[in-house]
């Protein structure tokens, strides 16, 4: 009963059997177990598990006390600090000769004995379609990258698009400080404070602009499964970077019969 | 801690509380007085030898081919949703196996994740292989922390019999529980085991790093630099890619593809008579699994939309909203 439920080469492991000398199906990734299947789903194979590292120092600058206003020499090192372990991680992905990059984490760490310098880590699969199947290179022939899961990943080549590009914004910003006046003839009022309000504001557009701009550069059709992170990293507490993050799609050739075709039920479990 | 530490400590309590002390130091002693009865030191002794020998003491031994052979009754860990796969595919739970390691880092931390847990997989296995399983199931990671500079990798899962199947020389080890074995199974995929891979390095920069040359440059200005450090980059980059291809290698042995679940890494700055030297560190932790790349999966999928799961988990804590 068994070895009709499961596959042949399946039981043979069982048997304890093993498919040594064989270099087929070794690989690494950080995928979960149920990513690698939808990803096998998608008909692509992980090759391996890319990294890219940068440690980089960041430059200094002082915001004026009272003024809101974008720190660009921080903004910079970010942006640019990511890209470079990117584009290290995308050059792995090459060398594999991957069609893409999935699950992209791009971390960002301080270093313990310096607080100006920080980690940047970009790690992800390499995968290529499993019979080699053209048109899912990105931007300029280059492996496609993207923090999608494995789950999103195939359901996103379900929905007719493909992924192009991993694009980010980063805006590094300074949030003013108010004046004593200013606070002294606010107590007892319930009033907003437009000039926070209006920092935010102006760091999260600068922010999800930039990002957008660079998914138009990449010709994109749009971005999927944003993230916007606000961070802190040790600097001074009206320091905040807004940072956008999210995976450029195009839509491919079929895509509106591919749609057509998804017709997504609605389940309700009963079990919990 | 180290001795001094324990020292100070022995002597902190005696002067804060000397008759609690004193009992104490009298139960430790009583302790010593009274001796292991002797099948406690049989036991002792048999487990000993059977360390030193790879093998099983032959008390364990009986007691799992007795499970193995239903005279005792079964243990199973995991969800009891499992019990149905008894019927469905034949998966019958034997017992419970475990293995451990407790280990001391005598030159490196790293090096000893990689000992340890395999030390511990290859006792696992050793249970597994006396009960005449096929595989392991729903297999527990654990590490317990030494006071000094030492660790214990311990593992725990179910064995299990696969019907019709003869016993495996290596049984299948895999940290899933047997409802998702079999759906992995159905995949054509099996996971075999735990992959490790374990590197660290470490550089001394005789001039100085890229950061501190241009600090010596440049001695005012280069703290108000943007720059990257690249030897420092491209030494992590590579600390963190020999331990990837290490990890791919510990698959190789298993014949199969690693689906790494922990990675940790870890860069130190230390001050030496040399100058500036760093330690850098990676382990990567995963379940190997083993498949046909050109076999597609088989399985018919239909996406859903849960009414009662959330579909992008927006459930922030309370306190964060208000």
């Amino acid at each position: 009963m068994t070895e009709e439920v499961i596959a042949p080469h399946a039981v043979e492991r069982l048997k304890g059997l093993r498919s040594q000398g064989s270099h087929e199906g070794i690989f690494t990734s950080d995928l979960s177990v149920n990513e690698f299947v939808m990803v096998r789903k998608a008909e692509f194979e992980p090759l391996g598990l890319v990294v890219g590292s940068c440690i980089y120092h960041m430059g200094i600058q002082y915001g004026s006390w009272n003024q809101n206003m974008e720190m660009d020499v921080l903004s910079q090192a970010m942006y640019q600090a990511r890209e470079l372990a990117m584009s290290r991680m995308e050059q792995e992905a090459i060398i594999l000769q991957a069609d893409g990059v999935v699950g992209v984490r791009l971390e960002v760490k301080r270093m313990d004995w310096d607080q100006d310098i920080l980690e940047f880590m970009a790690i992800g699969t390499a995968i290529a379609h499993r019979s080699g199947a053209p048109g899912f290179k990105g931007v300029g022939g280059k492996p496609f990258t993207s923090d999608l899961s494995g789950q999103d990943f195939w359901m996103l080549l379900e929905a007719g698009y493909r992924p192009m590009e991993m694009v980010m914004g980063s805006c590094v910003y300074h949030v003013a400080h108010q004046g004593v006046l200013r606070s002294m003839g606010n107590i007892g009022r319930n009033t907003e404070l437009e000039q926070f309000t209006q920092a935010m504001y102006d760091a999260r557009e600068l922010a999800m602009e930039r990002m957008q701009q660079e998914a138009a550069d990449a010709q994109a059709d749009g971005i999927t499964g944003v993230q916007l992170h606000e961070g802190s990293h040790n600097w001074k507490p009206h320091v905040i970077e807004f940072f956008a993050v999210g995976t450029a799609v195009k839509a491919m050739e079929d895509a509106d019969t591919r749609v057509d075709a998804l017709r997504p039920q609605l389940v309700l479990p009963v079990n919990d | 801690m180290s001795l001094w530490d324990k020292i100070q400590k022995g002597l902190h309590e005696v002067t804060e509380d000397l008759e609690k002390t004193v009992a104490n130091v009298a139960n430790q002693v009583g302790a010593v007085n009274v001796a292991p009865s002797a099948a406690a030191q049989q036991r002792a002794a048999e487990w000993q030898m059977a360390l030193q020998q790879r093998r099983l003491p032959s008390f364990v031994q009986e007691r799992l081919r007795a499970t193995a052979a239903g005279q005792r009754p079964w243990i199973q860990s995991g969800p009891v949703a499992a019990l149905l796969m008894e019927r469905s595919h034949g998966i019958h739970p034997l017992g419970m196996v475990g293995g451990n390691c407790w280990y001391h880092f005598g030159f490196s931390w790293t090096q000893g994740h990689y000992d340890g847990w395999h030390q511990a997989i290859d006792r696992l296995r050793l249970e597994a292989v006396a009960m005449g399983a096929n595989a392991v199931l729903n297999v527990d990671m654990r590490v317990r922390h030494g006071e000094g500079e030492d660790m214990d990798y311990a593992l725990m899962g179910t064995a299990v019999r696969i019907q019709d199947l003869p016993p495996a020389w290596e049984p299948a080890v895999a940290t899933v529980s047997s409802l998702e074995f079999v759906r992995l199974l159905e995949e054509g995929v099996v996971p075999v085991g735990i992959a490790i891979g374990a590197e660290y390095d470490w550089y001394q920069p005789w001039g100085g790093t890229m950061l501190n040359q241009a600090n010596q440059a440049a001695p005012f200005a280069a703290r108000y630099w943007n720059m990257e450090i690249p030897d420092l980059s491209s030494f992590q980059e590579n600390v963190r890619r020999r331990a990837l291809y290490n990890l791919r290698e510990d698959g190789r042995k298993l014949g199969a593809g690693v689906l790494a679940h922990t990675q940790y890494s870890q860069m130190f700055r230390v001050n030496n008579e040399q100058g500036e030297g760093f330690l850098c560190r990676h382990i990567a932790i995963g379940t190997a699994v083993s498949y046909e790349p050109s076999r597609a999966p088989q399985h018919e999928l239909l996406p859903t939309v849960s009414l009662g799961g959330p579909l992008r988990s927006f459930r922030p804590h309370r306190k964060d909203l208000l």
